[in-house]
């Protein structure tokens, strides 16, 4: 049975070529006469399966016919494919441009704003004052704490370090005041509002920030700023003018416990993509 | 219309294309929508949607082998038939007017988003700390390899290469100069870590700075988390060797060279979108419910600045209520340091009316189409 199988199927697929060769080289002669004539007819070789009846009986029939359809149909297609990968082929193109020198930003900016956050790996321990609750880290922070006041306010505490100076002391002082609305100050002005002290052998600066008095929404900052030998660290609290005056004292303690621990070999730590802001539709 | 014309058109104009369509369809959804669990919205929407083909790629081998028809490849066959029965079955009468009215719609929905997906990229973030002010956003997913001509001194000219054309042994020419960018090694996602936390001194690391070391990591796909990718270039002008460089999206910082007599600089940045206007955030709020620390509302406070069009004008962004300017939407997205930072959604898409009008199209020909239904049904009924 199987050996009959196999031979039907030869006699049929053999039959179709010659039919389809002879009706291709002389298509004006036979096309009408062809058309009228039974496949059996035109010398198309039909085995049992293809005598069947019913639904399946459309799926041998006429198989020529509809042959030619899909090898159109074949050619429609790669057609429209070429035209639309011609047309989005433009996503690796190099782009020039030109952007006037008197424009708001510059590929450098001032302060950390454009530097290298420190290496993963925190060489630097402290003490959580009473009351303070760890948050999750976001991006760039060494160490993030959220201190809860009374009427639904809250102060956020955030630790930071860069690599080497920072940008400087007074580009990131300033960039604390932008953020309070208030006027940038030349490095000597500044030096007069900064109170300086130590923490374990550390240049530490200290600096206390305030919105305006007509401000509409009063906030202050208590920021230290410490000099390492390698990098620069920034702790800086930001909140309502009331609550940071009530947790002045636990910020300064909390400074004062820094401890500088010297890096030691280890395993690349795993890192994960930097994370990205708050977004409003969190919850 | 010409026989030939129709002969043509009869394949495409077959009801089982658009079965087989609408199955392939079904599936890219299907499947698109289990992968982004692990690749993330957006990898999903490029792979699946975004795509003419599906790849499959034998483990242990970089050979891909396309599999299914992709997204833009079922979408434009559906167009192509809706168009093509149409053309082929066009008979101009009002019993039609329903059915064509709603075909319209959906050729108009499938044409709009086509276009849109095709010609205009993107979304982008603007973020603004309390009174900064820019010109540009930055992409989310893609970055570039900037080389700037700062020698001018009213403008600086850019040079901005893709992520994509970023590989190891990559040798571009760039459009400047004589300049010759090649990359000695690409890390499409990297950390920076201590040099001293390195495992070995051999460990494979580019150095990106006195005591900073940039070393390959898995790419993520997760939603809050970005590639950072990282690179070792050098430049060449006419075959001489101008310098070589560590750079690293983390910290987009330019380095500075000198070539030709000019000066110019090279950076490793997330891609930026100019805008020929400006944006400074005047104020940002983030209202809560009295007595609770639940958000009521977040606004941004903007100034907007156009001296072409000698705008200089205040602006109010909130949720659900975006500034429109010059075909760019910006939508309140996020925010940072404290309530001090905003960070500003910006989308450009010129046929965003597109769909609105798409649906009410759609809407119109389905009540006309039913609506002459019901009424020749309710005469007969009367009738009988």
């Amino acid at each position: 049975m199987g050996l009959n199988l196999c031979r039907d199927v030869h006699l049929w697929c053999r039959s179709r070529e010659l039919v389809e060769a002879g009706s291709q080289s002389d298509v004006t002669a036979t096309k009408s006469s062809s058309s009228s004539m039974s496949l059996e007819g035109r010398g198309f070789y039909r085995p049992w399966f293809a005598r069947c009846k019913g639904p399946l009986a459309a799926t041998f029939k006429d198989r020529g016919r509809r042959r030619k359809e899909s090898l159109q149909l074949d050619r429609i297609l790669l057609v429209f494919v070429a035209a639309l990968a011609l047309v989005s082929c433009n996503n690796d193109k190099i782009e020039v441009y030109s952007i006037p020198k008197k424009g708001v930003t510059v590929a450098m900016q001032n302060g950390i704003a454009g530097m290298p956050p420190a290496p993963v790996g925190n060489p630097a321990k402290w003490v959580k004052p009473e009351g303070w609750s760890e948050q999750p880290l976001t991006e760039m922070r060494l160490g993030s704490f959220k201190v809860d006041g009374s009427n639904a306010t809250s102060a956020d505490v955030s630790v930071t370090a860069f690599p080497g100076d920072a940008g400087g002391l007074a580009p990131n002082v300033n960039r604390w005041r932008g953020q309070l609305q208030l006027p940038p100050l030349e490095e000597a002005q500044l030096q007069q509002t900064i109170q300086r002290t130590e923490v374990e052998g550390v240049q530490t600066c200290l600096v206390d920030l305030q919105t305006p008095e007509n401000a509409p929404k009063p906030s202050r900052i208590l920021g230290a700023v410490l000099e390492t030998p390698d990098r620069t660290w920034f702790v800086k609290m930001t909140g309502s003018p009331e609550l940071i005056e009530s947790q002045r004292q636990k910020f300064l303690n909390f400074v004062k416990s820094f401890r500088f621990t010297s890096v030691t070999e280890g395993q690349v730590p795993e890192a994960a993509g930097t994370n990205m802001p708050k977004s409003t539709n969190d919850k | 219309m010409t026989s030939e014309l129709a002969r043509w058109l009869k394949p495409i104009t077959s009801l089982k294309l658009t079965i087989f369509c609408l199955a392939c369809a079904m599936v890219l959804v299907f499947v698109g929508t289990l992968d982004q669990v692990h690749i993330g919205v957006y990898e999903a929407e490029n792979r699946y949607f975004k795509s003419f083909l599906l790849f499959f790629t034998p483990p242990h081998t970089d050979v891909r082998i396309p599999w299914f028809p992709g997204g833009y490849i079922v979408g434009g066959l559906l167009l192509i038939n809706l168009i093509a029965a149409h053309l082929a079955r066009f008979k101009l009468s009002w019993k039609k007017a329903g059915i064509l009215l709603l075909h319209s719609g959906i050729i108009l929905l499938l044409v709009g988003q086509l276009f849109a997906d095709l010609f205009v990229d993107l979304e982008s973030q603007m973020r603004l700390d309390q009174g900064q002010t820019k010109d540009y956003s930055e992409s989310l997913y893609h970055d570039e390899l900037a080389v700037i001509d700062t020698s001018d001194a009213d403008a600086d000219h850019v040079v901005s290469i893709p992520d994509s054309r970023l590989h190891n042994g990559s040798r571009i020419d760039l459009p400047i100069d004589a300049l010759q960018l090649v990359v000695d090694d690409y890390y499409p996602n990297s950390a920076l870590v201590n040099l001293t936390q390195l495992p070995s001194p051999n460990y494979p690391h580019l150095r990106v700075g006195p005591i900073a070391a940039a070393v390959q990591i898995e790419k993520t796909y997760k939603e809050n988390e970005r590639n950072l990718p990282s690179a070792a270039v050098s430049i060449f002008q006419r075959g001489q060797l101008i310098g070589a460089w560590s750079l690293a999206a983390g910290f987009p910082r330019p380095a500075s060279f000198q070539a030709g007599g000019k000066s110019y600089q090279i950076v490793l940045q997330p891609k930026r979108f100019y805008k020929p206007f400006s944006i400074q955030l005047l104020q940002f709020r983030h209202d809560r419910y009295a007595g609770t620390d639940i958000a009521k509302n977040f606004s941004s406070r903007i100034r907007l600045l156009d001296p072409s069009k000698h705008e200089d004008r205040e602006s109010l962004i909130f949720m659900n209520n975006p500034l429109r300017y010059r075909g760019y939407t910006f939508y309140q997205a996020g925010f940072d340091n404290n309530d001090t930072t905003t960070v500003l959604q910006v989308a450009q898409n010129p046929s965003w009316l597109v769909p609105y009008i798409s649906c009410a199209l759609i809407v119109l020909g389905m009540l006309i189409q039913f609506g002459m239904h019901l009424v020749s049904f309710v005469k007969r009924r009367v009738i009988a």
